[in-house]
């Protein structure tokens, strides 16, 4: 067979694959989201209704507001304290040597763990009588002693922040050393030589080579978080009251539990929108090289 | 201070940095595994000492939870995705890897950008379909939409190891009259064996944890290990030793699979984006 008839019979499977399992459902929820799309009425998937799901999302639902508001919060809150927290872990542990590689090959136990679980675990953790992240909060923070975490807004919407940087600093972590790896040790200690200070070498010369590699990881990682649903929903399922609802847990009540597939196919490209910029901006790293 | 009491100090303080940041990494994980062996009475209390025992693991498996049940169905789902979706992007990759096509770019910035649709919005069109179609609570439905996750991040992550094989010896091979597919067949496969494994792995992973999808579609027959541990939420509370013992059902195995490709585990992850 002629390579110019196989390499088009090679691509074809995987193609049809995604197009069948991730284009068609995007195409269709787009369409959804146009029509009054209610579940258990036949007929209204396909009873066209205009932009009324987007204007009713947008002008009549403080809920979507105050999805949208969480999710902002939410995610400015996740990747900057990721990020920051795994660059410092990830200076630390680069130079290597036995306990600090030992120390990364236990990171990737958090991140093969299910993020479902990570709810689970987190819940348990901050459990006020017998949660042992509770108790040391408790001793650190007198007030803090016993309180319910969970039925409190800021309280429940620290644990599931905290829930989230715990799990995503483990690969942030490897990432980074990855990059900063890469650095080429010369010019850090050329810097060293003419006296640079520690805080200086990290500013001048460390920083600016890995700022390539941090925004990749910055971008990432936002695109993780603005979809967050697993640990939201086995940590506070949104609670207390509409404390903690993200977009996608929104989106699932208002499609799953309210059966109203039309309103949360709208809401779901409203989320799509933001993805766009923020693939784009990956996509634009990943083909740099190309 | 001299320069070199300076140094020991800054050492200490970062190894003790070091171990505070691995003692938050680990106790969440720990406190799992000592919890799935304290009995009900002892796991709502802080004590390190107890007396261990395996009731716990004997009551998940049995009714009213059968959690090896859920245990063969994430398996069956998750080796069957790996199963289509590792052959169908081998293939793909070594195409988009070592041929210039019509569409490439576009082809690979659509796989790329897929990847990034939040699983909310795809799960909704196919709940319609698959209720349609009587595919709602099947393993086939699960099946059908992991691929959706699985497929983009197997097929770039196995292009970039056949990037990284050098095309010489298939060439050389292709001018001793060996065909192209034989080519593929005794030359790339064998050298990509670590890449193919390293991203059977990853989908594997993906799909035992995959929640949203499992939520929404199961209900009963082909409910998965994560939503299984929705069982454990009673009425009086969470049964938190038989959370546990689930939970360590659940990661325990990843854990090990995670172990075995823990080189590539990273370049897996960001897809060569980052190097």
């Amino acid at each position: 067979m002629k390579d110019n008839t196989l390499k088009y019979l090679l691509v074809m499977p995987a193609v049809l694959v995604v197009f069948a399992t991730a284009i068609w459902p995007l195409i269709e929820s787009l369409r959804l989201s146009f029509t009054v799309g209610r579940l258990n009425r036949p007929g209204s998937l396909d009873q066209y209704l205009g932009w009324e799901n987007y204007s009713w999302a947008m002008l009549y639902e403080p809920a979507f507001w105050n999805s949208v508001q969480v999710t902002a919060i939410y995610t400015v809150v996740t990747v900057g304290l990721t990020t920051l927290l795994a660059l410092g872990l990830a200076m630390l542990l680069v130079p290597g040597g036995r306990l600090r590689s030992g120390v990364q090959t236990l990171l990737i136990l958090p991140f093969a763990m299910s993020p479902a679980l990570i709810g689970v675990s987190f819940r348990f953790m901050f459990n006020p009588e017998f949660g042992l992240f509770d108790a040391f909060f408790g001793v650190l923070i007198p007030p803090l002693a016993d309180v319910s975490w969970l039925a409190n807004p800021t309280l429940a919407f620290s644990v599931c922040v905290m829930a989230d940087v715990w799990g995503w600093i483990p690969f942030l972590t490897l990432v980074l050393i990855g990059g900063l790896a890469s650095i080429p040790r010369d010019t850090i200690e050329a810097a060293q030589v003419d006296g640079a200070g520690g805080w200086r070498v990290f500013r001048d010369v460390t920083l600016p080579q890995l700022l390539p590699v941090l925004a990749v990881v910055i971008i990432l990682k936002s695109i993780f978080s603005l979809k967050t649903f697993d640990q939201i929903y086995m940590l506070t399922n949104g609670g207390p009251g509409t404390a903690t609802q993200t977009l996608s847990h929104y989106i699932y009540f208002n499609g799953m539990k309210y059966g109203q597939i039309g309103y949360a196919s709208s809401v779901a490209w409203l989320m799509v929108i933001p993805m766009i910029f923020l693939t784009y901006a990956y996509a634009k790293f990943v083909f740099r090289k190309r | 201070m001299t320069g070199k009491q300076k140094k020991k100090l800054m050492n200490a303080i970062q190894v003790t940095l070091i171990l505070i940041a691995i003692f938050i990494m680990l106790v969440p994980i720990l406190w799992i595994f000592l919890a799935a062996f304290k009995n009900h009475i002892d796991v709502f209390q802080l004590k390190l000492l107890f007396t261990p025992t395996l009731e716990n693991f004997k009551s998940v498996f049995a009714p009213p939870y059968y959690l090896g049940r859920k245990l063969v169905n994430s398996t069956i789902v998750a080796l069957v995705t790996v199963l289509i979706a590792i052959p169908a992007a081998t293939t793909a990759a070594y195409a988009f890897s070592r041929f210039r096509m019509v569409g490439e770019t576009a082809m690979l910035v659509t796989v790329l950008a897929t990847q990034f649709v939040p699983a909310v919005v795809i799960i909704l069109p196919f709940f319609v379909m698959f209720r349609d179609l009587g595919l709602l609570d099947t393993r086939l439905g699960l099946i059908i939409v992991n691929l959706a996750i699985v497929m983009p991040f197997a097929i770039w992550m196995i292009k970039g190891f056949i990037d990284g094989i050098p095309i010489d010896t298939e060439e050389a091979a292709m001018v001793d009259g060996s065909s192209r597919v034989q080519v593929i067949r005794n030359i790339v496969l064998p050298m990509a064996a670590p890449g193919l494994l390293t991203a059977g792995i990853f989908c594997f992973i993906i799909s035992w944890n995959e929640f949203l999808f499992a939520l929404i579609l199961t209900n009963r027959d082909s409910v998965t290990l994560p939503i299984g541990l929705a069982l454990f939420k009673a009425e009086e509370g969470d049964l938190w030793n038989l959370l546990s013992a689930a939970g360590i059902i659940i990661m325990v195995p990843m854990f090990i699979l995670a172990l075995i490709i823990r080189n590539y585990f990273v370049q897996g992850m960001t897809m060569g984006a980052v190097r």
